[in-house]
C-alpha cells in the first residue's frame, strides 16, 4: 500500500510540476494544415517562437496541432500566428484559445 | 583556386571548413523534404537558411575505359519568401580516367525555385514549383579529365510533390540547355524525367528521429556533342536508373543518401556506360 501511495505521489508530482511552472500563462491551440514531416515542421517552431511572448510549443504532427504557451500575461494574436505559419510555408486552419494555465 | 593531383583531401578540408564557418556565422531557419536525386518543389521557409555538405561517387566503364568521379559539394539555400528560394552549389571534384587524374573546383551552380502552387490539408501538402539553374564555368576546362565544361549552361524544370504522413510522390521534368565552351566544344542538350514514390514506415513524433524510404526512377537523355559545329562520334543517348534512397531526419538535422543503378540505356556508339552513382548528404537547418 505504501509503495502504491509513493508511486501516486511521484506521478502527481511529475504531472503537477509543469503546470505550476506555467501557472497563469495563456495557452492556445494552433491547427496547421500541410504538416507531414518533422524536418519541415521545424520552420513552424522557429517562426512561432519568434513571436514576442511565446514561451513554449508542443507540436503534434499527427493532429496537425501546435499548443502554444505564453510567458507571463502575454497573449497570442491570431493574425501574428497566421502570419508565422504562412511564412513557414503552411496554412493555419483553426486558432483556439485553450485557457489559462 | 586549384587543387591539382592528389589535392582531394585539401579540397575536402576546405569544404568542411567553409561549412563550419557558415554554420557559425549564419543564424536563421529553413525546410525541405525532397528526394535524393530528383529535385522537389519544397522550399526553405521565409528567412530560412539550410546548409548541406555532400559526397558523390560516380563510376562508368566499358569499351576499354574506366571513369571515376568523386565529389564533395557544399550547398546553401536561402528562403526569400515562403515560396521562393535561392541556392548555391559549389563542388570539389576528383576525376580519374584510364590512369589520368585531376582534382579541383568544379562548375558552380546557382539555382532558384519558385513554388507557384500549394494545397495544404490535414497531414498532407501538395505543391508544384518551377526551377531555374545557371551553371557557371568555374571548373578547369583545360585539365584532363576536364573538371568543368567551360560553358555557362541553363537548366529549367517543372517539379511536383505530394507529401503525406505516410506516402510521398514526386514528378520532375527538366531541360538543360548547354552552350559552347572552350575549344568550341558544345555538349549536347539534356532532358531529365523523374518519378518517385516514398514511404514513412513508422510515424514518429516531432522530436523523434524520422525515416522516409524513397524509390526513384531517373531517365536522362543527351543529344550528341559537337566541336565547332561538327558532330562528335560516340556521344549522346539515354540512360534509365532505379534509385533507392533514405532520408533520415531528427528535428533540424537530415542525412540523406542513395544509389542510382542503371537498368536500361541506349547510348550512341562505343563508350563507357554508368556502373553506379552514389550520393550522401548532411543537411542542417538554422
Amino acid at each position: 500500500m505504501r509503495k502504491w501511495m509513493g508511486m501516486a505521489a511521484l506521478a502527481a508530482g511529475l504531472f503537477a510540476a509543469p503546470e505550476a511552472a506555467t501557472a497563469g500563462s495563456h495557452a492556445y491551440a494552433v491547427y496547421v494544415d500541410g504538416l507531414a514531416c518533422p524536418f519541415c515542421t521545424y520552420g513552424v517552431e522557429k517562426k512561432l517562437l519568434q513571436i514576442t511572448g511565446v514561451k513554449k510549443l508542443d507540436i503534434d504532427i499527427d493532429a496537425g496541432a501546435v499548443k502554444v504557451t505564453m510567458a507571463g500575461d502575454a497573449r497570442l494574436d491570431e493574425a501574428a500566428a497566421r502570419r508565422a505559419v504562412a511564412e513557414a510555408g503552411f496554412t493555419l486552419r483553426r486558432f483556439e484559445r485553450t485557457g489559462t494555465r | 583556386m586549384q587543387f591539382r593531383h592528389h589535392g582531394f583531401a585539401a579540397a575536402f578540408s576546405v569544404a568542411v571548413i567553409m561549412a563550419a564557418v557558415l554554420a557559425i556565422v549564419m543564424a536563421v531557419p529553413a525546410a525541405a523534404h525532397n528526394p535524393i536525386f530528383t529535385p522537389g518543389p519544397h522550399v526553405t521557409y521565409q528567412g530560412g537558411i539550410e546548409v548541406a555538405v555532400g559526397y558523390e561517387r560516380d563510376r562508368a566503364s566499358g569499351n576499354g575505359t574506366r571513369q571515376t568521379e568523386q565529389e564533395v559539394e557544399f550547398e546553401i539555400e536561402y528562403g526569400i519568401t515562403a515560396d521562393w528560394t535561392v541556392e548555391m552549389q559549389l563542388p570539389f571534384l576528383d576525376k580519374t580516367e584510364s590512369g589520368r587524374g585531376s582534382s579541383g573546383i568544379g562548375d558552380m551552380a546557382l539555382r532558384t525555385r519558385y513554388r507557384f502552387w500549394r494545397l495544404d490539408s490535414p497531414g498532407v501538402q501538395d505543391s508544384a514549383a518551377v526551377l531555374l539553374q545557371v551553371k557557371l564555368a568555374t571548373g578547369d576546362a583545360d585539365s584532363d579529365p576536364r573538371l568543368g565544361s567551360g560553358s555557362t549552361d541553363v537548366v529549367g524544370g517543372l517539379l511536383y510533390g505530394h507529401e503525406g504522413r505516410r506516402w510521398y510522390y514526386n514528378l520532375a521534368a527538366r531541360y538543360r540547355l548547354n552552350t559552347e565552351g572552350e575549344g568550341g566544344l558544345e555538349k549536347g542538350d539534356r532532358q531529365f524525367l523523374d518519378a518517385v514514390g516514398g514511404v514513412r514506415p513508422v510515424l514518429t513524433g516531432y522530436l523523434e528521429p524520422d525515416t522516409v524510404l524513397f524509390l526513384e526512377f531517373n531517365w536522362e537523355n543527351a543529344a550528341g556533342d559537337d566541336r565547332n559545329g561538327a558532330a562528335i562520334a560516340d556521344t549522346g543517348g539515354w540512360e534509365l536508373f532505379v534509385s533507392p534512397g533514405v532520408f533520415w531526419t531528427w528535428r533540424n538535422v537530415a542525412v540523406r543518401g542513395g544509389v542510382q543503378i542503371p537498368i536500361a540505356h541506349n547510348l550512341e556508339g562505343a563508350r563507357a556506360e554508368s556502373d553506379y552513382r552514389f550520393k550522401l548528404q548532411l543537411k542542417y537547418q538554422f
